[in-house]
């Protein structure tokens, strides 16, 4: 309300609940990926470590049938190699010294390592996972002892490598999916938690527009609940506060009432007898006269005020032709030369309102116009979209910008009327008219008449049709 | 000739302030602070008019204006402190012909005053041939009301505002005009005072007040005899 407010800190990325999303999403890609990381390497080091011992068991065999071959029959390298029934896809070479004969004639000496040759020449098994004409594969050696030459075999692993490929992909996918999942996760938990959060901030806005009663419900729970309780609490002792406040005034102005009728009644007997009054007294009790309508009608306002705010005084609809009503005060209270511009749809259709109220904000606004703007010059009533516009137009000097709204506060003579001994206004009148126009559900503001001196109070009441 | 006014305020600085002002027009007032004292002045004396504050030590106002009614026709305008409709329409159905909002001034009560008295002197309200609505007979010289010859009983302000519906029968009186005709002055636009007449007429002459067919509602407009 006032210096308590403060302004919010500098706002962090996009409020509470992005931040929980971007963390629950964050969280969840960190798990997916070491999970995945892990998920591959140890489904990579499973598979290629079967793969090599069916190899190496299958080279052995081959390895075995070539030296077999080599002792019995005496045939020729390049035949005995022709005749070994290899896996499809896989190449053999037999090395015998400075003689290569392969299967296939891209398969060369330089295709198998240097340093597996070197292992295999010095009489150990060997293998090693190699680029074979940019395909992976792999070479294992078996020195052949015995007849002093070394066996080559080459398995293609396009399979393995098509296999794993599968697994990552389908292991990435899944990353982004849970990554997803966890944000929207996230989102959703951080709405929960924050819907206590969002039905506290709505129920606050429900009170500053007036709502007094309003309430949480209670929670089942506790946290939350603690903050729904002292939210009540806090709304209790407002309540309470306020009615204390607007008793207080009520009740003021009521005990008023009693000397204020005592002072009416004995002034009206002195007033009878003004005639064979001394002259000053006579001026005194001109005084005493002024005054007292003055407070006779700021008790009264002050009343009326007090009871509409309190919602004591409920509205009272009946059908209410406007034009005709403004028109009607308007005459009793202005000067005859104003104009007047009245929609001809008004003088057929009557409106749903509380016609006390209406002829209130009327009576008001004129008086204002005549006591503080030098007379009213132009009275319009309106059709406009679902409302009934009432204009009302002066040749005072304005109201100054920014007094547009503080005039319609209680006591809040802008600076146009500060000379408060000519003035007869009780300082509530704008008041008056500003409730009354809340009870209806409308609105009323002041502006300047256009390209011109003067002030224009502006009216709009729901349109009901009766 | 002066009228007699009883004054029921517990305010005495009010009631001698009242009876100064009211002396300059004519009436002589005699003040009593409670309901219960106003009762047994008012049998022993007789008074043209009674002024009734509301909030009363003791008995309150509603009920003395109920008591009052029980056994006579006169006027009653009640004092109240407050214009809340409750109040003052709840004055009214106890039996009060009108009502002032306390502060007032002197010249208003002095009107209602003199405009009650001129509707109870003149027993002869604008027509003054006996006429029938429904199973209605009314009888304007005699201020009496009679179904099937048993007279029902009515405050003069009741009586006014039946005859005058009649005088204008199948026509439309708006509230305004009912003001102005019954009560006798412009009254500043409160129809609770003609509402709440009509329903305590109602009360007594409708055969079923919930669903009145005498005096009917124009919705927007006012009131209409029927029958």
């Amino acid at each position: 309300m006032t210096a308590t407010e403060q302004a919010p800190r500098p706002a962090r990325i996009g409020g509470l609940q992005n931040r929980v999303t971007i963390t629950f999403a964050i969280g969840g890609l960190v798990l997916v990926t070491v999970l995945s990381l892990v998920t591959y390497f140890l489904a990579q080091r499973y598979l290629l470590g079967q793969r090599e011992r069916a190899a190496l068991r299958q080279a052995f065999l081959d390895a075995r049938f070539v030296r077999d071959e080599l002792e019995e029959t005496r045939a020729g390298e390049a035949e005995i190699l022709r005749s070994l029934v290899l896996s499809p896809g896989s190449e053999a070479a037999v090395a015998d010294g400075a003689r290569w004969t392969a299967t296939t004639r891209t398969l060369e000496r330089s295709d198998v390592p240097i340093e597996l040759r070197d292992l295999v020449a010095a009489g150990t098994t060997a293998h090693q996972r190699i680029d074979f004409h940019g395909r992976p594969a792999l070479v294992l050696g078996v020195p052949l002892v015995d007849e002093g030459v070394d066996y080559f075999e080459f398995r293609p692993m396009t399979e393995l490598a098509s296999t794993l490929e599968v697994i990552r992909n389908s292991l990435l996918v899944a990353a982004v999916a849970a990554t997803v999942a966890a944000g929207l996760l996230g989102r959703w938990a951080a709405r929960r938690a924050l819907r206590p959060l969002n039905s506290v901030s709505a129920a606050a806005g429900r009170m500053a527009e007036g709502d007094l009663r309003t309430r949480l419900t209670r929670e089942s729970d506790p946290d939350l609940d603690r903050v729904a309780r002292s939210f009540n609490s806090m709304a209790d002792a407002l309540e309470t506060r306020i009615e204390r406040d607007a008793r207080f005034v009520s009740d003021v102005t009521h005990e008023l009432r009693s000397p204020l009728t005592t002072l009416a009644a004995a002034n009206d007997v002195l007033r009878a007898r003004v005639d064979i009054l001394p002259v000053q007294a006579r001026a005194a009790l001109e005084l005493v006269v002024a005054e007292i309508d003055v407070l006779r009608d700021m008790v009264e306002e002050l009343l009326e005020l007090s009871r509409a705010q309190a919602g004591a005084d409920p509205l009272r609809l009946e059908p209410v032709y406007v034009g005709e009503l403004a028109l009607q005060v308007a005459t009793r209270l202005g000067d005859s030369d104003f104009v007047v511009d009245l929609d001809r749809d008004l003088d057929a259709t009557a409106l749903l309102l509380d016609k006390r109220r209406v002829e209130r904000i009327l009576t008001n606004l004129i008086a204002n116009a005549q006591t503080h703007g030098q007379g009213i010059t132009a009275l319009r009533v309106h059709r406009e979209d679902g409302f009934v516009r009432i204009t009302i137009e002066d040749r005072g000097p304005g109201v100054a910008g920014e007094d547009h709204e503080r005039i319609f506060e209680r006591f809040a003579r802008g600076s146009r009327s500060r000379r408060r001994g000519e003035d007869k206004g009780t300082g509530l009148g704008l008041a008056l008219v500003a409730e009354h126009v809340r009870l209806h559900g409308g609105s009323v503001w002041v502006d300047d008449v256009p390209g011109g001196p003067g002030a224009r109070f502006v009216v709009e009441l729901p349109w009901i049709d009766a | 000739v002066q009228t007699r006014i009883l004054a029921v305020e517990d305010d005495a600085r009010i009631v001698r302030a009242l009876s100064l002002a009211l002396a300059d027009e004519g009436h002589e007032v005699t003040g009593t602070e409670t309901a219960e004292a106003a009762l047994e002045v008012f049998d022993a004396d007789r008074f043209d008019l009674v002024l009734v504050d509301l909030m009363l030590p003791g008995m309150n106002g509603f009920d003395l204006c109920r008591a009052l009614r029980g056994s006579s026709d006169v006027p009653v305008i009640v004092l109240t402190a407050r214009s809340d409709t409750h109040d003052v329409v709840a004055g009214l159905e106890a039996g009060a012909d009108d009502y002032v909002t306390k502060p007032f001034e002197t010249k208003e009560l002095a009107a209602r005053i003199r405009s009650l008295l001129r509707r109870t002197r003149s027993s002869h309200p604008s027509e003054s041939e006996r006429f029938v609505v429904g199973d209605l007979e009314v009888v304007p010289e005699a201020g009496v009301v009679r179904r099937d010859g048993e007279a029902i009983p009515l405050t003069k302000t009741e009586f006014f505002l039946l005859c005058e519906l009649a005088e204008h029968r199948g026509m439309v009186l708006s509230r305004e005009q009912l003001l102005e005709r019954v009560w006798g002055y412009d009254y500043f636009g409160d129809s609770r005072l003609v509402d709440a007449h009509i329903r305590r007429l109602r009360t007594k002459v409708e055969p079923d007040p919930s669903n009145p067919v005498i005096i009917q509602t124009v919705r927007g407009l006012g009131y209409r005899l029927g029958g």
